[in-house]
Formats: C-alpha cells, sequence, structure tokens
C-alpha cells in the first residue's frame, strides 16, 4: 500500500530549461541534478512536497502584500487603460 | 575563548537582571558571537561574550553597565543580531547585553501619532499590532521580519520604501539611552519626546543614531506612525542596455511622484545571477541585461496616478513591462534573503552552500555606471582566487528619504561558502571589502548607506571618509566612555585612548 502512494507521487521526468535549470511542473525549476553531485545532493522529494512548498510560497507572496496595504493596483490594468487613453 | 568572569561578577549581574536572565553557557555565548555579516568561522571563539544578560528594564541595563565600569568589563549591546556589519560582534569578549526582553508596547498616542517601545521588539510584529489602529511603522529593511528597534537605531538603518516614509533616522522621533558610564538620558530633535522638530540645542539624536553600541545602550524609543496604505503598486521593466536601465532608473526617481516608495536597479551581473537561481528570471531571454522596479504606498487614489505617471516613463524609456505576476512576487519577496538558505557555485557550476553577503556604499547617481565596472572587478578578483566565493550581481537603489533623486544604495552581493574560511582566505576578503570601500570613497561616495562601516577592511578607510569629523568622534566617544568599556575595538576607536 505504501509503495503504491509513493509510486503515484513520484514527480515527472525533468524538462531542460537551459544549461543548469530544468523543469518537473509548470513555472517550477530546479537546478540540474548534474551540478548537485559533488559538494550538495538533492533529494528526492514526492509531488505533495512540492506542491506543499510552491502552495506555501504563494501563502507568503500573498501575506507580505496583505500586511502592507489593503489593496494591489494592477500594472497591466493600469497600461491597458494607458493604451485607450493615449 | 572567551575569558570567564568572576563568580561575583555573575552573581552580580543575576542580582541586577535576575538569575534566569544570565547565562554563560556554551550555546548560549556561542550563539550570540556572529552575525549574518561575513564572519571569521574559523576563529568563532575569538568573539564569544564571557556572559550574556537579558534586562528587562533601563535601571537594570545602566546598573548592568556601571558594574562593568567598575570591573572595566567590555559590554557589547546586541538586538536581533542581524546586522550587516559587525556592530554586534564581541571583539573583547566582556557581557553582552542582549535587549530581546525589552519587547513591549509601552504607549500608543493616537493625538500625536506615536508609538513608544521597547528596543526588543520587532517592526513586523509591531505592525501587526498597528493595524488594529489603522496605523503602519514604515520601517522596512530586508530584515524586516527578523531585526528589531535598538538594532535599527545602532546602525541607523535604511528602509526599503524610504523614499516614501524616510529612513530609520526619520521614523525615530525620540529615544532613551543608557551612556557609557550608565546615566539614563533621552535624545530627540529637542527635549519633548514627541517634537519632529526643534532647534534647541545639539541634535543629539543623530549622534547616537548608528553609534554601533560604542555610545550606549537604547533601552526605549518613541516612533511615526503614518496611515496603513489603501493600496500597494509595483512594477518592473526589463531593458536590453544596462545604461538604458540607469537612465530609466534616473527618470522614475526624478518624477515627483508623492507616493514613491523606491526605485531599485539591477545590473547584467544581477541578471545573469537571477537567471540562473531565481523563478522570475530564469525564463527571462538571454537579451534582458538590467531591469528597473519601483513601488508605491498611500491612498488609493493618489498610488493610481502616480502608478499611471510611472509606468508612463517605463515605457518611454525603452523597457518592457514584465508582467504582474513578477511585479507584484518580486516586490513580496523583497525580504527573502533573511529568510532562505543560499547556495552558489563552483568555478565548474557546481552547487555549494554559500550564504549571502552584501557590500554596501552610498554612491552619487552619474558614478553607478562606473563604480560597478570596478566593483565586479573586485569581485572577480575574489573568484577567481577561490571557489569560496561566486559574484551574484549589483543592484542600486535610490537613498534619500522623500527626494529621492541623488545617491544611490549601491551592493555588490558575493556569496561566500564559509565553511572554508581560512586565515589566506579571510585576508584576501578582508583586502577585497578594503578596495570596494577605497572605489566608494573615490567616486564621492560613503563606505556604507546602511550597513555601518566598522568591520574589517573597511573600517581602516573611516578616517579617510570622515577626515576632521572622524577626530571629533574620537573625543566624543574618550568624552563620553572614559574607560572605553563601550564595544570596545569598534571603528578604530581605541585611537581615542591611545593618544592620551
Amino acid at each position: 500500500m505504501l509503495g503504491f502512494r509513493l509510486s503515484a507521487e513520484k514527480p515527472p521526468e525533468a524538462e531542460r530549461v537551459n544549461d543548469v535549470v530544468v523543469s518537473r511542473f509548470e513555472h517550477v525549476y530546479e537546478i540540474d541534478p548534474a551540478l548537485m553531485t559533488e559538494h550538495v545532493r538533492q533529494q528526492d522529494i514526492p509531488n505533495w512536497d512540492f506542491r506543499r512548498i510552491v502552495d506555501s510560497r504563494w501563502e507568503h507572496l500573498a501575506w507580505m502584500h496583505d500586511h502592507f496595504a489593503d489593496s494591489i493596483l494592477s500594472g497591466e490594468e493600469l497600461l491597458a487603460e494607458i493604451e485607450k487613453e493615449d | 575563548m572567551a575569558i570567564a568572569l568572576l563568580d561575583s561578577v555573575i552573581d552580580d549581574l543575576a542580582a541586577i537582571c535576575g538569575p534566569d536572565h544570565v547565562f554563560s553557557g556554551r550555546s548560549a555565548v556561542f550563539n550570540r558571537a556572529r552575525v549574518p555579516a561575513p564572519f571569521p568561522a574559523h576563529r568563532w571563539e575569538d568573539h564569544v561574550p564571557s556572559a550574556v544578560v537579558l534586562p528587562t528594564s533601563a535601571q537594570q541595563v545602566s546598573e548592568v553597565v556601571k558594574l562593568a565600569n567598575e570591573h572595566r568589563i567590555p559590554v557589547v549591546p546586541r538586538a536581533g543580531g542581524t546586522g550587516l556589519t559587525d556592530g554586534a560582534v564581541p571583539l573583547r569578549h566582556g557581557i553582552l547585553v542582549d535587549v530581546k526582553l525589552m519587547n513591549q508596547i509601552l504607549e500608543l498616542d493616537h493625538a500625536n501619532r506615536t508609538v513608544t517601545v521597547g528596543p526588543g521588539i520587532n517592526m513586523l510584529k509591531l505592525n501587526e499590532e498597528l493595524r488594529k489602529h489603522g496605523y503602519i511603522y514604515p520601517d522596512n529593511p530586508a530584515s524586516y521580519p527578523c531585526s528589531l528597534v535598538g538594532g535599527r537605531i545602532g546602525t541607523s538603518g535604511w528602509s526599503l520604501i524610504g523614499a516614501r516614509y524616510g529612513h530609520t533616522r526619520d521614523l525615530v522621533i525620540s529615544f532613551e539611552i543608557v551612556l557609557p558610564t550608565g546615566e539614563i538620558i533621552r535624545v530627540g530633535d529637542g527635549g519633548g519626546p514627541k517634537v519632529r522638530k526643534s532647534s534647541s540645542g545639539y541634535q543629539l539624536k543623530h549622534l547616537f543614531m548608528g553609534h554601533q553600541g560604542t555610545l550606549g545602550i537604547v533601552t526605549e524609543a518613541t516612533l511615526e506612525l503614518v496611515p496603513r496604505p489603501e493600496a500597494e503598486f509595483s512594477m518592473f521593466f526589463s531593458y536590453q542596455d544596462y545604461m538604458d536601465a540607469w537612465r530609466a532608473t534616473g527618470d522614475l526617481a526624478r518624477s515627483g511622484v508623492a507616493t514613491l516608495a523606491g526605485v531599485v536597479l539591477f545590473d547584467e551581473w544581477k541578471i545573469k545571477y537571477l537567471r540562473r537561481d531565481d523563478e522570475a528570471y530564469i525564463p527571462q531571454p538571454d537579451s534582458v541585461k538590467g531591469v528597473v522596479a519601483c513601488a508605491c504606498y498611500g491612498n488609493a487614489d493618489e498610488v493610481r496616478v502616480g502608478a499611471k505617471r510611472l509606468l508612463r516613463i517605463g515605457k518611454a524609456s525603452g523597457g518592457g513591462y514584465m508582467g504582474d505576476e513578477i511585479s507584484q512576487g518580486d516586490w513580496a519577496s523583497r525580504h527573502d534573503r533573511y529568510a532562505t538558505p543560499q547556495h552558489g557555485r563552483t568555478r565548474d557550476g557546481q552547487v555549494a552552500l554559500m550564504s549571502w553577503h552584501c557590500e554596501d556604499a552610498s554612491i552619487p547617481y552619474p558614478e553607478l555606471p562606473v563604480v560597478r565596472e570596478k566593483w565586479h572587478a573586485i569581485a572577480q578578483s575574489l573568484c577567481d582566487r577561490s571557489d569560496m566565493f561566486d559574484d551574484w550581481g549589483m543592484f542600486a537603489y535610490t537613498n534619500g528619504a522623500y527626494k529621492p533623486w541623488g545617491d544611490y544604495l549601491a551592493e555588490v552581493d558575493i556569496g561566500i561558502w564559509e565553511m572554508k574560511w581560512d586565515d589566506e582566505s579571510w585576508a584576501a576578503w578582508v583586502d577585497a571589502k578594503r578596495e570596494l570601500a577605497r572605489v566608494s570613497i573615490e567616486h564621492g561616495g560613503s563606505i556604507s548607506a546602511c550597513h555601518g562601516s566598522c568591520r574589517e577592511g573597511e573600517v581602516d578607510l573611516v578616517p579617510v571618509e570622515l577626515g576632521g569629523g572622524f577626530e571629533v568622534m574620537k573625543t566624543i566617544k574618550r568624552s563620553l566612555d572614559p574607560n572605553n568599556i563601550m564595544n570596545p575595538g569598534k571603528y578604530l576607536l581605541d585611537q581615542a585612548y591611545e593618544e592620551e
């Protein structure tokens, strides 16, 4: 049972992004594992842990915005207004 | 190893602060030996205090200082221990006074828009309380989640939103300080603890602002409150040429937008580093050679108008808006350097555990491009010498309060594999630090905009930067601290006593 659950949480194969970075999930980047063989080793982590880390990151950023101000203005929306005005 | 204090001194400290607030055990003293600034970890034991006390009142601090004078024992003040110079690092062991327990909100004055606090309070936690009343205390360093008000005064801190709200010196209205001889005084612009502008007598607040623990221990501070912002706006623009980005930075900083809180410029080396190790920049094309960002805070209608003006300047300067996700996300992550583990690369590209070290200066705007080249040449010489060092690029950030168009806080970030320190590599680092400072002075700048300039290497040039002012510093030090017990060894101030 445990083995089945772990295998279901195995991350997909990495796709190369550039010379030093790979990716397994959209917008989630990893250092090329070949660059982590001498001084620091990469760990295998399951999908749920990837999701936890990414979700925690977004949660932190949202918290920081809310900590400093009541609202955020969107540059994309303001640029669209500028396009119309100009 | 730390010099052991007499049992009778430990007993006296326990009588003053309470037996539960005096520590001399290994973990208590070793954990208070360093700060995040480059630290000679291979000589850790040279910097451990002999004992740690955690007082809870100004009177206790005063009695500790008087006891230290009686026995000629060095005293080192420490708040968050997050400084990027070595103000809180003991150079002569002694008694370390940790003010973390003095972290209360003592008074919230709605009529005068002030809050009075102990020096051990953290700005993030303070603002969680102030939010209930619609206020914010807008001192916002990169160390915002972990630095403390007492340390901000000790370093004369710099704020990421200082262009809008001012820096620590502007936001601390007055404070109480225990002098090196134990007297307790209050300093401000004048006499009244909540007076923002006075012409009465010397401006003593500024004398004690940024003293790096050499002139006393802050025990209370009265702080400025501003309305909690209704709106935040941040924008990131990319450029294909550093000089275009530099010109855009100047245009934005000179825009006159009242809600503008800061403008920051990332150089080519910084973009190269971020493209390697930062999720927002990894997808950026190689053509991006500079990024300019700015942020605004204030009333929603005012921020909206100002944001449009800044966006127009960004477009007119040839920059490309990088999108809301990067603009908002990167701004929200501005404190992350203190919260995340860092890694760097050896020359063959392998990942190694490195910690982040930013070397700062105040640099006039016209000098930024050439200083950048000289600083990176110094950083490269370190990288060529050893795998211990990794150039993480440079940024420049508007430095002036309220009128952010003159000099800039410039920093070159250097990753250091600190587990590799030895005497030879430490000496190479100190030489490089001195050269970075020399370049800053030669180009009309100051050795430090926000960290302080008392570390090995840079401190050698403080007399050059200050000229006759350094002689006045020595006279003041000798007058206020006749026994040289307050953080001795810092800022070359031992010279004040050698000349007697």
